[in-house]
């Protein structure tokens, strides 16, 4: 809690306009979550700067008392990353629209981080070129969030994630300085700051201003769905692909009872006794994607396909993208609840852990319904509940611990695009070791050494960066973890 | 600790066959300063105990691969210990299936490459001696070749690492899935940082599937604008070549000659890389750039495939200084200039203009399409001090003009004269959050001191 609020918030108005200062409880409600709903935190106080000036002149303030503050896009993610969970100041960023520069010969774009990704594909649309990053929320998160949360998309297979694509930052740090890493131009002498800074859930600094590459659209996109009996067979079918030489720019599966929820919802003409659909992109010069697109047919076949439809045109491909799309929100038509899982394997352990899940799944008497990036072994299962009861929120839970730990035994990662935030820091333990852990915290000292930006995410126990690096003798004593504490750890 | 005593532990832990004193180390020398030992570790634990063993004896340590990369760096402060991983080589897994593969830092890159091949996968990493560098060498140095252009580079393929730092202490960073972000991606820390964190001890990769059928449209121009322009085209087309690759009229002779290919002289030279499954795909493409290049006034080229086109990557890779190619070490010098890639023909003129004027042999090679411009230099006919004042001046004027367009110009290559001379790194953005970064991984300065940028 901020002592003397009023005091701040005068401050605070003589950086922004008065109106976007907010500290009334019933306005401040709108930022008590973000899109991990089952966690939720009231800030003290809520700021909308304007500019990037306005943020370091706002984050000097925090940094002179000692405040706690963290910052915010749109509130699309889904780890608990954007709430002020120990209290303090939220600086929302998404009134920072500004695209500053678009530099086609260069291939590069330099944005406002509350630029909503959306907008800079827009932007740049008529040029022929676009920006690959393409996360779920894209036409709601802002691409400061997505540098953040290092963000994925469905295009991750052939053009990796947000990381690929950003090339330079513009950062307030937590003691209110400024400071510019990396560019438009490769290979900046140094560490790679940038690199490090993508994904850092932040907890690092506030980045203002985002240098992104951007890219040349393909000649000719290509898109076929594949209907297969079962899940086995649309899984070595992904196998097949890949063993082919071919790098699709998507690779999409979903089971049965995700096909059942998105017909029921979309109509998108799925049918509804498929085992599983197999959504296939591929993208390049026409002569390629002609030629691939051959080659992945003979590839369903031979896994004893269904049904193949290739798109003809963009309308058919819309449809075969729908029911895709409409995932997430068509879960409502089994259960009222969902909590999204977010994990990763290696992708020959799919038909294993696919296994699991429905194990897993009769097990709790909860239907989990499975979508996911195939391509690159990133599990979405939508464990479904009912959240009037706090017995399937506790199974619901339980049950996603359990996937995330047979997960790391396959040898993959607690989470692929969601981050860490609240959600999954008493999990980080099972990936890394303590000293793991302790590499992390150091670079975060170098950061934010009073730990004042986003406290208390990512990391499963707090620890000040006075004892970060101090020999191993001298480290704080055992203490529990709150998974051993809350009686998970039987599963661990 | 005394000498004696550091180098019997060091003898304990790996046997004195594999610790290396007297003249023998001397081979090891590091810009002309020869370490006391040199110890050859073939564990990580191995590795993880030397360590140890030199933080405690406060003795300065070089880690060291094949030895390929070690002249870039400034000259260290002291170099008492090479921690040399040619027995570090093993291959851990290669989850073919997976595509992910996971070796120790000492394994050659090309041995690795062998292991992949028996899949018929391969590691998009494509830098120059690549038949020497070790894969922890090239991860240390962010060696990259023309492939970046559609591959990327280490920072895109490297999706796991396990690192022993100064004390000893071993981490990991990553796992072994293409998409994972559980905490902070610890594997950009170490790559490019050239050992001053840590010796990269293991790294698991991305890999990918061979490419079927490969062709290169090789086309001369008369004049940098008309290059200019058919780079611009091709850059701002829907194709998709793995490499671009522009070189001047000298890097154009020496590697037509090594390739044997038929090449008019005075040209400069537009090579373009078209990799596909489907060779009528790559043909395609093919065409496609033949066309931008005539209409832009190439009056036509020569299609590679097989043989030529596998010979003349290797000769643009591994190009040297020197009208043969075999300058003497202390008259020739290797830059990298990192410049827009709007800028690249452009920085061709202003590399002739200062060559010229500074009276130096220069070729230059650039990937056209990543900005990335590389100097060869040479003065075979002078003496070294004004080799040394020449290079010097043309490093202050191109690194000034980079540096003004957001770029940076880095000396790869040059004997220690050269370093006292002049920074090899040039300014940096950041550098107060870099000096923080070495401060808390090696606080007592042990790893590479004094070689890295700004002093770190």
């Amino acid at each position: 809690m901020i002592q003397d609020k009023m005091r701040i918030v005068k401050e605070l108005e003589k950086i922004v306009e008065p109106h976007a200062v907010i500290h009334k409880e019933e306005e401040l409600r709108v930022y008590e979550c973000d899109g991990a709903t089952i966690f939720r935190a009231l800030p003290d106080l809520v700021v909308l700067p304007t500019t990037p000036h306005q943020v370091a002149e706002i984050v000097k303030i925090c940094h002179r008392d000692r405040l706690y503050f963290l910052p915010r896009g749109a509130g699309t993610g889904l780890s608990g990353g954007a709430l002020a969970s120990q209290g303090g100041i939220i600086i929302g960023l998404n009134r920072m629209t500004r695209i500053l520069d678009v530099d086609i010969p260069n291939q590069r774009a330099v944005v406002e981080s509350g630029v909503v990704n959306v907008w800079l594909a827009q932007k740049i649309s008529g040029d022929g070129y676009y920006y690959a990053p393409d996360p779920a929320s894209q036409t709601a998160c802002t691409i400061g969030g997505n540098v953040a949360e290092n963000a994925g998309g469905v295009h991750t297979p052939k053009y990796g994630v947000t990381t690929n694509h950003v090339l330079g930052l513009e950062v307030v740090l937590p003691n209110g300085e400024t400071v510019e890493i990396g560019g438009k131009v490769l290979d900046p002498p140094g560490y790679d700051l940038v690199g490090v800074f993508v994904g850092s859930e932040g907890t690092f600094g506030i980045a203002t201003k985002v240098t992104v590459r951007i890219l040349h659209k393909p000649e000719a996109v290509k898109t076929l769905m594949g209907i297969f009996h079962n899940v086995e067979d649309a899984s070595n079918a992904v196998s097949g692909i890949v063993a082919r030489g071919i790098i699709p720019a998507c690779l999409e599966m979903m089971d049965n009872l995700s096909i059942q929820a998105v017909e029921k919802y979309a109509k998108a003409g799925y049918p509804m006794d498929a085992g599983a659909v197999l959504l296939v992109e591929l993208d390049g010069p026409k002569a390629e994607t002609e030629a691939l697109a051959e080659l992945v047919v003979e590839v369903f076949q031979d896994h004893r396909v269904r049904e193949v439809r290739v798109a003809k045109n963009d309308e058919e491909r819309q449809l075969l993208w729908k029911g895709r799309k409409a995932a997430l929100a068509a879960m409502g038509q089994i259960r009222p609840d969902c909590y999204l899982q977010d994990a990763v394997i290696p992708r020959t352990k799919l038909p294993v852990i696919l296994k699991e899940i429905e194990a897993l799944s009769k097990e709790y008497d909860l239907p989990v319904a499975n979508v996911f990036h195939a391509g690159d072994g990133n599990l979405h299962p939508f464990i479904l509940y009912d959240g009037r009861y706090e017995e399937e929120i506790r199974k619901a839970v339980e049950v996603g611990v359990r996937i995330m730990h047979r997960c790391i035994e396959m040898g993959g990662s607690i989470t692929g695009e969601h981050g860490v935030g609240l959600e999954k820091q008493d999990f980080m333990s099972l990936m890394y070791t303590e000293d793991d852990l302790e590499a992390m915290m150091k670079i975060k000292c170098v950061f934010n050494p009073d730990q004042i930006l986003n406290p208390g995410k990512i990391f499963p126990t707090s620890k000040s960066c006075v004892e970060v690096g101090q020999s191993k003798r001298d480290r704080i004593r055992y203490e529990p973890h709150r998974i051993e504490k809350e009686g998970l750890a039987q599963f661990l | 600790m005394t000498h004696i005593e550091w180098i019997n532990s060091l003898e304990k832990i790996v046997g004195p066959e594999h610790v290396l004193t007297g003249p023998e180390a001397d081979t090891f020398a590091v810009d002309g300063k020869a370490p006391q030992a040199v110890v050859f570790p073939s564990s990580v634990e191995e590795t993880s105990s030397v360590m140890a063993v030199a933080s405690e004896a406060a003795v300065k340590v070089i880690p060291w691969g094949a030895g390929s990369q070690m002249a870039l760096g400034a000259i260290p402060e002291r170099v008492d210990l090479v921690v040399a991983l040619k027995r570090l080589n093993q291959m851990v897994d290669h989850e073919w299936g997976d595509m992910t593969a996971t070796v120790r830092g000492g394994m050659r890159l090309e041995d690795f490459q062998q292991v992949l091949g028996q899949h018929q996968q391969f590691l998009p990493l494509d830098p120059p001696f690549a038949n020497q560098a070790t894969v922890g060498g090239l991860l240390a140095t962010n060696a990259s070749g023309p492939r970046r252009l559609f591959y990327g580079t280490a920072r895109d393929l490297l999706i796991a690492i396990s690192i022993v730092h100064a004390d000893g202490t071993v981490t990991k960073g990553g796992a072994k899935v293409v998409k994972n972000v559980t905490g902070y991606d610890m594997n950009k820390l170490y790559i490019g940082a050239l050992g001053t964190l840590g010796i990269i001890v293991e790294a698991t990769f991305r890999v990918y599937p061979r490419i079927g059928c490969e062709k290169t449209w090789l086309a001369p121009f008369s004049t940098l604008d008309y290059a200019e322009q058919a780079i611009a085209q091709i850059m701002d087309s829907p194709l998709v070549p793995n490499a671009l690759e522009f070189l001047d009229t000298e890097a154009a002779r020496r590697i037509s000659t090594k390739a044997q290919i038929d090449w008019p002289a005075g040209q400069y030279a537009l090579a373009a890389s078209v990799g596909s499954v489907a060779e009528e795909a790559v043909d395609a493409q093919i065409e496609a750039i033949d066309r931008i290049c005539r209409q832009v006034g190439s009056p036509g080229g020569n299609r590679l495939h097989g043989d030529s086109h596998h010979t003349f990557w290797h000769e643009t890779r591994d190009i040297t200084p020197g009208k043969n190619g075999a300058a003497p070490s202390h008259l020739r010098a290797v830059l990298k200039g990192g410049v827009l890639i709007s800028r690249v023909a452009e920085t061709f003129r202003f590399g002739e203009e200062v060559a010229k004027a500074e009276d130096l042999d220069l070729c230059m090679v650039a990937e056209a399409g990543s900005g990335i411009v590389r100097f060869y230099l040479s003065g075979e006919d002078q003496s070294p001090q004004q080799f040394v004042e020449r290079v010097a001046s043309m490093v202050e004027r191109l690194r000034s003009g980079f540096v003004a367009q957001g770029g940076s110009l880095v000396i790869l290559q040059a004997e220690a004269e050269l370093k006292r001379r002049i920074d090899v790194w040039g300014p940096v953005k950041g550098l107060g959050l870099m000096q923080g970064v070495k401060e808390r991984f090696d606080p007592c300065n042990t790893l590479n001191p004094g070689r890295f940028v700004g002093g770190i």
